[in-house]
């Protein structure tokens, strides 16, 4: 039990089943799930719509090989410096072939630093509906999705899900938050809106989030 | 590392107004500031470009559901079944946090809950700490006790930096700097952070993140509201776009996360259609650019993460709104800003007008429950027009709790005297057809009268509020009932 | 048609603006309705329901339902004071001796526009009215009563009129009742935006199923000089093009 001493609890408890006396039973869900959103046909093709529309780069790749490519691509476009990259063997490989002669700090050293020029990880799933990656502290840690002003994405074809509510269904199936103590459904780059309501891409966290989708094998 | 800090600390805002002569109640307050906007039309515009903008988002958001209606009626019946279960889902939620190494404080009121987080800065030593937008907090005043333990509190949201910059309340629930332009927040900018800056908003942004890096880096202690609160789960949502509320939670050693004990949902899944709808309420996109879950400190193996997870959850006269069957409703509230949005009152006089944290119509119907009677004078200022109940989705009965606000007001004998004794008079004469003719006979032929010799618009003309504003109303010389009599005597 | 009409006059139409009054009369006996009007009517209640003042407005609320108690269909020229009844009314008298009569007062109860295009399922009554008119949908007759299409409907149906789209036109005139006694700033600035509007429109007149509304701004636009002109459906309606 929690050390925190808490004399409040009781008393607000006690408030809120005193005034919750006269409260209806439980009416149950009168909504389909169907109702509510189109239903999402393609899960490839609107993954990618959805993801131009977020202002994030997609990049596809027929394999490994080409999935190198892309990185290599990305990781030339960016100022000279180090990168923060999960510590994952899939990605020690996809480093290893896109040759990158940046200095890498993995996660396992720990948390990404300032310095970073990008982050690269792994997703938990692809959300097709709006186009997002959801992410767990198993991709990375929470730093590796924020930090860096370029957070590269590598995932395959197999991770996409068609909407939100397979993707939180599963996760909370799975006990993604028992395991991770955060997890987070990314939609695009960062960005704010608070200055005359004009969009200004890249606010506190990443000003590109690239996707490199690999066909799954 | 102590972070280089602002050239003097940021000073936290009352949610007061600053004008002078505050030894007015609120509700003259609240005359005076609404007289003072409606004639501002520099105000207005702004105000009006800012709701164009966000209209038409929220046209596009809502067309991309296959069905708006059916998405509002399954988020009133989330919102429906965790609150009248509210007890249950509170302990779940607090079981699950304990379960992953979290704390829960259970805050009765603002003084508790502020106690509770100022107590746990002394331990833990902070000097700084930085903050992502949280409204709760506003409510609870949280800034300010944590600045007079001389702390430095950082707001990191945009809009909330700006505002804290300038001494002010924020002005929206979900844009806090929407009444400025970018050549104000230009200024501020260049006066507080960087001379040579433009009023480009990318090179403003820039600024910021520059300065609020310093800050995330340095702070002992990052503090969260949270959107929703997940029982099954044991997780806080929050939704944001700048990545302030990710850097927040992810950086310091220690996160905090307020929140009233309101926001609760069931389920994790219940995400799935809340995360769209607010997102679409609040800015029309279709979601908000990081929809983040977070269950506990950081696990053991995981590369960071804060060390320790508070959550404290707030009750300040929200379980006594729950007891009221009929208002109870009102807690379902998701925080969205759509009602403020679609009001004309809010349109016409601004957020700040209202002198409350939460302005608006969920503002006007919630603040007399949580503040109290001389808040009252909120609920009379809306035409119930009704566009905020058309546009809730949650679905709340918005304009008709106003109504039931005044009814409230008038049975607990909080009116003037003066106009009880009106509307017994007004009683009288319409209990009495006869008595309602003759007063409505010679009300007309003494305004006639009056308005003969010229006295329209001066102190005798029981009219002189309508008479000033606008032409004088015609007056006929006979009523309906008489003229159809006469018509109809055949 | 032969429907048996009773008129439901709210107590400012029938001191301050009793033409619209009649020009309902005359446009519900048009279309072959039979129309009366209890005189002992006084008012429905609205403005002391609206204050707050519950317990001075049921009895009125009461008096009005014995009233009205042998009519077989109520009409009003008002969306705010149908609303008054029809969504009001069982709230309000819920705790009253008289609640069980209630709901069918209700199915009783009509606004104009909802009367003529619902009830008798007429859109054309006759009317020529050779103007430019805009449509301001009050916000009684629009979210509480859900008439969205009726005053339209009946609107293009007149022979002649040119009906013109101003911005905004579902945006509250800023009237409300008491409001406009309490709040008189803030009513007056939302008055003059629903002015503009109908200024940009560039319309002859602006109409509305509500004449609470169209007093506010008809003040408003007189007082500035505006060339728009203010008329209530009914008297549009009621219109055969000699002259407006």
């Amino acid at each position: 039990m929690s050390e925190t001493y808490n004399p409040g609890r009781d008393r607000i408890l006690e408030r809120i089943r005193a005034g919750l006396r006269d409260a209806p039973p439980s009416p149950g869900g009168t909504v389909p799930d169907s109702a509510i959103f189109e239903p999402v046909l393609n899960a490839r093709e609107r993954f990618e719509q959805e993801a131009k529309a977020n202002l994030m780069e997609c990049l596809p790749a027929v394999d490994a090989v080409a999935s190198a490519q892309n990185l290599t691509q990305v990781l030339d476009s960016l100022p000279p410096g180090e990168i923060f990259v999960q510590d994952d063997p899939t990605l020690r490989r996809l480093l290893e072939a896109a040759r990158s002669a940046r200095p890498i700090r993995w996660s396992s050293q720990g948390a990404p630093s300032e310095a970073s020029q990008a982050t690269v990880t792994l997703a938990h799933a692809l959300i097709a509906q709006t186009g997002s990656v959801f992410v767990t502290t198993a991709c990375g840690g929470r730093g590796a999705s924020v930090v860096a002003p370029c957070h590269i994405v590598f995932a395959t074809t197999g991770q996409l899900v068609p909407d939100l509510e397979t993707a939180l269904v599963s996760a909370a199936r799975e006990g993604v938050l028992e395991k991770q103590s955060f997890a987070c459904v990314i939609s695009g780059s960062s960005r704010t809106a608070d200055i005359e309501k004009i969009l200004v891409q890249g606010a506190h966290g990443p000003r590109r989030l690239v996707v490199i989708l690999q066909e799954r094998n | 590392m102590n972070a280089p800090g602002p050239t003097r600390a940021p000073i936290t805002r009352s949610p007061d107004h600053p004008i002078a002569g505050s030894s007015l109640t609120p509700a003259q307050r609240f005359l005076r500031d609404a007289a003072e906007k409606s004639a501002d039309l520099v105000h207005r515009e702004i105000i009006r470009k800012n709701m164009e903008s966000y209209d038409a988002a929220h046209d596009k958001g809502r067309g991309r559901f296959k069905d708006w209606e059916a998405a509002r009626r399954r988020c009133q019946e989330i919102k429906r079944e965790a609150v009248n279960h509210l007890d249950k889902y509170l302990v779940q939620f607090e079981a699950n946090v304990l379960a992953h190494g979290g704390h829960v404080f259970w805050a009765e009121d603002s003084a508790q809950a502020c106690a509770y987080i100022c107590d746990l800065a002394q331990r833990r030593k902070v000097k700084t700490v930085v903050k992502s937008k949280s409204m709760v907090t506003e409510e609870i005043e949280l800034a300010a006790a944590l600045e007079k333990l001389g702390i430095t509190v950082w707001e990191t949201d945009l809009g909330e930096y700006i505002v804290q910059l300038r001494h002010e309340p924020p002005y929206h629930i979900v844009t806090p700097a929407m009444h400025l332009n970018r050549k104000q927040i230009g200024d501020l900018f260049r006066e507080k952070l960087e001379p040579g800056l433009s009023d480009d908003p990318v090179e403003l942004m820039a600024a910021a993140r520059r300065k609020l890096r310093q800050a995330f880096f340095a702070a002992e202690m990052g503090i969260s509201g949270a959107n929703f609160i997940v029982a099954d789960s044991g997780a806080i949502a929050i939704s944001t776009n700048e990545g302030n509320g990710r850097l927040t939670t992810s950086v310091p050693r220690i996160h905090v996360a307020v929140t009233g004990i309101e926001k609760v949902v069931p389920r994790l899944q219940d995400l799935a259609t809340l995360w769209p709808v607010l997102a679409t309420s609040g800015t029309g996109q279709p979601i908000t650019t990081y929809g983040t879950l977070i269950g506990g400190p950081r696990r053991p193996g995981e590369a960071d993460g804060p060390e320790e997870f508070h959550v404290v959850l707030v009750d300040n006269g929200r379980s006594r709104l729950l007891a009221n069957s009929e208002e109870r409703e009102v807690l379902h509230c998701i925080r969205c800003g759509a009602c403020l949005n679609a009001c004309p009152v809010y349109r016409h006089i601004g957020g700040h007008t209202y002198g409350t944290i939460y302005p608006g119509p969920i503002g006007s119907v919630l603040t007399p429950h949580l503040r109290g009677p001389e808040f009252a004078h909120l609920s009379s200022a809306s035409s119930l027009c009704g566009a905020c109940t058309s546009v809730c989705p949650v679905r709340i009965d918005l304009h008709h709790h106003l109504l039931h606000n005044r009814r409230d007001t008038v049975q607990a004998h909080e009116t003037k005297g003066s106009e009880r004794l009106m509307f017994r008079l007004w009683r009288t004469v319409i209990l009495r057809p006869r008595l309602y003719s003759l007063a409505g006979g010679l009300g007309r032929w003494g305004l006639r009268a009056l308005y003969g010799l010229g006295l329209e618009g001066t102190v005798f003309d029981p009219m002189r509020e309508w008479n000033r504003r606008r032409a004088p109303v015609p007056l006929p010389r006979r009523s309906f009932r008489a003229q159809w009599k006469k018509e109809n005597r055949r | 048609m032969g429907y048996k009409v009773a008129l439901f006059v709210p107590c400012f139409v029938d001191q301050l603006l009793p033409q619209v009054a009649l020009d309902t009369a005359t446009v519900l006996r048009r279309i072959g309705c039979d129309v009366n009007f209890p005189q002992d009517q006084t008012c429905c209640g609205q403005p002391a329901f609206n204050s707050g003042y519950w317990d001075e407005a049921r009895p009125c609320a009461e008096r009005f339902l014995r009233v009205f108690r042998e009519a077989e269909y109520i009409v009003c020229p008002s969306g705010s004071c149908a609303t008054m009844v029809r969504t009001f009314y069982p709230e309000l008298l819920a705790a009253s001796a008289l609640h069980g009569e209630v709901t069918a007062l209700v199915a009783r109860t009509y606004e104009l526009s909802e009367f003529l295009v619902k009830v008798a399922g007429v859109t054309d009554v006759g009317a020529t009215f050779p103007h430019s008119v805009t449509y301001h949908a009050s916000c009684h007759g629009l979210r509480e009563l859900g008439l969205r299409s009726e005053p339209l409907d009946l609107l293009r149906a007149v022979k002649g009129l040119e009906l013109v789209e101003m911005q905004h036109f579902d945006e509250c005139c800023g009237f409300g009742g008491t409001f406009a006694a309490k709040f008189g700033s803030i009513s007056e600035a939302m008055g003059v935006s629903k002015a503009d509007n109908i200024s940009a429109a560039g319309a002859e007149f602006v109409t509305a199923i509500d004449p609470s509304c169209l007093m506010h701004v008809e003040g408003i636009l007189a007082k500035r000089g505006d060339r728009a002109k203010t008329i209530h459906l009914a008297s549009i309606l009621a219109s055969t093009g000699a002259g407006a």
